[in-house]
């Protein structure tokens, strides 16, 4: 019972984080039709400011506000310096070319993994560091019973639960919400439309950037600060997203924590060297049975 | 008054639309008729941005649009209905609504309210069925969503790709009398593109036969109508 | 007739081409230092796994990120064939070229089903996916270690015809011959019938299958081509040493994708070329940041962001690599002769 109790928890709060990562994958997707595989070293990049915030004397939350607008400002640049150039030239001939319109914007993300990493050490030095949480990550009592939960998990859980009732709410209930969603799912009514589905492109890139910077934040003082570490949070988040459905944000924030929970559980009943194993095992089945994802529709996926 | 002028526009050198001049009276239905592939959708889809004219000019009043964006385009009051009952099927039938009057949300509040209400005045059946998904609809009122979301937008120019396609002829009637009704009461231009023509012209102030990209007859619609021996040719009836 | 004409003369030609790049690479070892021929020898061998991904991607439009996790299969199959049964390296290599090809199957099966940005993220989940395998089956694989492998002697009847022969000399006559063939196999592939079904379904896949073109098998097929290469690649990269889940790393496979973008994903040239500049850059920088006197921070990180920033450069300039700067340059002095 212990240690379903452990598993349980800990999936929840790490699950939180991944809904994070999957919601700002399914985000860029929706909005951009782009992977975007450098998301991870936006949030990377954006911790490595707040943790040098932190080292200056500012205070954590005021270095956590930063991070999360840099994170909106470092999306939005991708977005206008690279991706919207990429996908907007009409002659390029090797654009004409159905797959190769996928793939060149996978290629050019992984292009600014690569040089946001490398930054990253040339400014950083690249080894690892600690990364502060706010609230201690001890184990919680009540009496003398010691609860399977920390404190910073309860904050993790907090933290992203506040952030996706307010996304929701930004989503059904604001002009701007509703824009994002028809741009989405048709560009050309949404721009007959009179609206800018540039900008709301753009917009898309921001917020993922913000999601994925908080993700970074939450993460990493789990996981300490290094260029790589968040790797493995992409690849987490991304089967997550496969999972719930790559064009559903509600499927996307479900396949964070049903991923978390199988992450969780495969860690404390089996071996932690069996967690990227199981992640394989577990992406391939839902790629095989329901590829389309939990809540994900079809015909998007037909493209 | 829409008025274009030696319009050219081009697919990979193919002339989609090759020398087109003609104009739109304000407070009138403009017809433009023509077999598949004559080049109508292009014509609208050129006027509202989508498609680049390779030259020639669109202008409405002393507004030039020809290189404008598709969104300067609508924010200067000219909605258009794309063809195959436009809507997003996954939003609600309001929601649909909504989408066109955004962008004026912040600068006229108050007039957007009275226009949804004023839509859903003129087809009720979309108030009746405001929350449900606009895929549930019925391809007549889809249409219906569809003209509402460009009727939200408040145009001066609404420009209508093939409404009775698909539709059954007792709908789309209602839908272009509907249409006809709004243009005489408001002073609503309208440029209506139809390969049926009986109907289409029959509520039209002028009719604009189009063939292979040109404009082969620009008449009083009456006259259009009565010229059969124009409609053999080009129509094949 | 004229069909079996055109594959005479396209057999010619490929057969001519990796003839060239043979002579052209040993002469280029005898100006070399030991260490550069060691280096020849890693671009033999890295071509290769280049050349399957101008094969999978440039060819037939599939993305793979996992590239090595292909290779790792190759070089796990050979040293356990070469460890556990005894072997010699030169069956090991081909046997490894069949496994990779079954593993190929099964991959391509699944990647059918993919488009783009799917496949993109499976095979990369795949690439970091190896560590755990190898842990998990530790009495199979070796766990975190692998095996230790090497290329062993060169044979007396080659030591009597051109002299004593240095270890870095012998790496690169074991893996040039293969590099030359698979040259050699991707031009001819690319040339013949099913190369111009597989750029049918990669440009346009609803066009293709109206012509009659099978996409999933086209896919598949590709995939199946693409692992062999991959696996005999991998097979000879873990033999200069160790065959263990830290040769074959995830940024093993993303520096394969890179020497492929930056010489042109359609160009079999640019493969070439892109090879050359992924083994030999890190030299060059190191010299230029030792000349500068560079602090260490800068020049640990400072091939890794050049190599990304060359990345970003081809896409955005130039999406078609240098292969296709080559052609605009030529295309542009012959308009202008008119």
């Amino acid at each position: 019972m212990d240690s379903f109790l452990t598993a349980f928890f800990s999936g929840t709060s790490q699950g939180a984080i991944y809904a994070l990562v999957s919601l700002g994958l399914v985000l860029v997707w929706r909005g951009a039709g782009v992977v975007n595989f450098a998301q991870m070293g936006q949030a990377m990049f954006t911790t490595y400011i707040a943790s040098q915030l932190i080292q200056n004397d500012y205070s954590y939350w005021s270095a956590f506000v930063i991070a999360l607008v840099s994170g909106a400002i470092l999306g939005a640049i991708v977005d206008l310096g690279l991706m919207r150039p990429l996908t907007s030239r009409k002659n390029s001939q090797l654009l004409n070319s159905q797959s190769m319109r996928t793939t060149i914007p996978v290629i050019a993300s992984l292009g600014i993994l690569g040089v946001l990493k490398a930054v990253a050490g040339i400014l950083w030095a690249g080894e690892e560091r600690g990364f502060p949480s706010p609230i201690a990550a001890n184990a919680l009592t009540i009496g003398d019973t010691t609860l399977a939960i920390t404190g910073f998990d309860l904050f993790v859980i907090g933290v992203v639960f506040v952030t996706l009732v307010l996304t929701t709410i930004f989503f059904t209930r604001t002009g701007m919400g509703l824009a994002m969603r028809a741009s989405a799912l048709n560009p050309e009514v949404t721009r007959l439309s009179g609206i800018r589905v540039g900008s709301v492109r753009t917009l898309s890139w921001a917020i993922s950037g913000t999601a994925s910077s908080l993700a970074g934040l939450l993460v990493t003082p789990k996981t300490n600060l290094s260029p790589n570490t968040l790797d493995l949070l992409l690849i987490v988040g991304f089967t997550a997203a496969v999972v719930g459905g790559l064009n559903s944000l509600a499927g996307s924030v479900l396949g964070g924590f049903i991923v978390g929970y199988v992450i969780a559980f495969v860690n404390v009943y089996s071996a932690p060297e069996n967690v990227f194993l199981a992640i394989l095992v577990f992406l391939l089945l839902a790629l095989f049975i329901r590829p389309q994802g939990i809540l994900g529709s079809k015909e998007v996926r037909r493209v | 008054m829409l008025i274009i002028s030696n319009l050219v526009t081009e697919f990979a050198s193919i002339k989609a639309l090759n020398d087109i001049s003609f104009q739109a009276k304000p407070g009138c239905i403009t017809t433009v008729i023509g077999a598949n592939g004559a080049g109508k959708s292009t014509l609208l889809r050129t006027i509202s941005g989508l498609e680049r004219p390779t030259s020639g000019s669109i202008k409405w009043f002393d507004e030039e649009l020809t290189h404008k964006s598709v969104e300067s385009i609508v924010r200067s009051g000219i909605a258009q209905v794309p063809e195959g009952h436009a809507v997003i099927s996954q939003l609600s039938v309001a929601e649909n609504i909504e989408l066109g009057g955004l962008f004026r949300k912040r600068i006229a509040r108050g007039d957007l309210a009275i226009a949804t209400k004023e839509v859903y005045e003129l087809f009720p059946i979309l108030f009746e069925r405001r929350r449900e998904p606009a895929g549930s609809l019925s391809g007549g009122e889809r249409q219906m969503l569809a003209i509402s979301r460009a009727l939200v937008s408040r145009p001066k120019l609404l420009l209508l790709d093939e409404p009775s396609l698909g539709l059954a002829p007792l709908i789309s009637a209602q839908i272009i009398s509907t249409v006809n009704e709004l243009c005489k009461s408001t002073g609503l231009t309208v440029l209506l593109v139809e390969q049926n023509a009986n109907t289409a012209l029959a509520v039209a102030d002028h009719g604009i036969l189009l063939a292979l990209g040109k404009v082969i007859a620009n008449l009083p619609a009456k006259e259009l109508i009565a010229d059969s021996s124009l409609r053999a040719a080009y129509l094949g009836y | 007739m004229s069909k079996v004409k055109t594959h005479k003369v396209i057999g010619a030609r490929s057969t001519r081409l990796a003839i060239i790049f043979f002579i052209f690479i040993l002469l280029l070892s005898m100006q070399f230092d030991p260490y550069n021929q060691y280096q020849l020898a890693n671009i033999s061998t890295l071509l290769i796994a280049v050349l399957s991904i101008t094969l999978l991607t440039g060819a037939s439009g599939q993305i793979s990120l996992g590239q090595g996790a292909i290779m790792a299969v190759g070089g796990y199959s050979s040293a356990l064939l070469v460890t556990k049964l005894g072997l010699s390296m030169w069956i090991a290599f081909v046997l490894a070229i069949f496994v990779s090809a079954l593993f190929g199957l099964f991959l391509g099966l699944a990647a059918a089903r993919l488009s783009g940005p799917y496949l993109a993220g499976t095979t990369l989940v795949m690439a970091l996916a190896i560590p755990s395998v190898a842990i998990r089956f530790e009495s199979l694989f070796g766990g975190d270690i692998g095996f230790t492998v090497d290329y062993g002697y060169p044979p007396n009847w080659l030591t009597n015809l051109i002299g004593e022969i240095s270890i870095e000399e012998w790496s690169l006559y074991v893996a040039l011959p293969f590099a030359a063939l698979s040259l050699f196999a991707v031009l001819n592939l690319s040339n013949t019938r099913s190369g111009r079904t597989w750029r049918a379904v990669r440009d346009n896949e609803v066009a293709a299958a109206l012509a009659g073109i099978n996409i999933a098998r086209t896919k598949v097929i590709a995939f199946v081509c693409a692992s062999a290469l991959a696996g005999l690649a991998g097979a000879i990269y873990g033999f200069r040493g160790l065959v263990g889940p830290s040769v074959y790393s995830t940024d093993l496979s993303l520096l394969l994708l890179t020497a492929a973008v930056i010489g042109g994903l359609r160009s079999i040239g640019g493969a070439i070329f892109g090879t050359f500049v992924i083994v030999f850059l890190p030299d060059v920088i190191e010299r230029i940041t030792k000349a500068l006197a560079l602090p260490e921070t800068i020049s640990n990180y400072l091939p890794a962001l050049l190599i990304g920033f060359l990345l970003l450069l081809t896409v955005i300039f130039n999406p078609r690599g240098s292969a296709g700067a080559l052609e605009h340059i030529r295309h542009a002095r012959h308009s202008h002769k008119h």
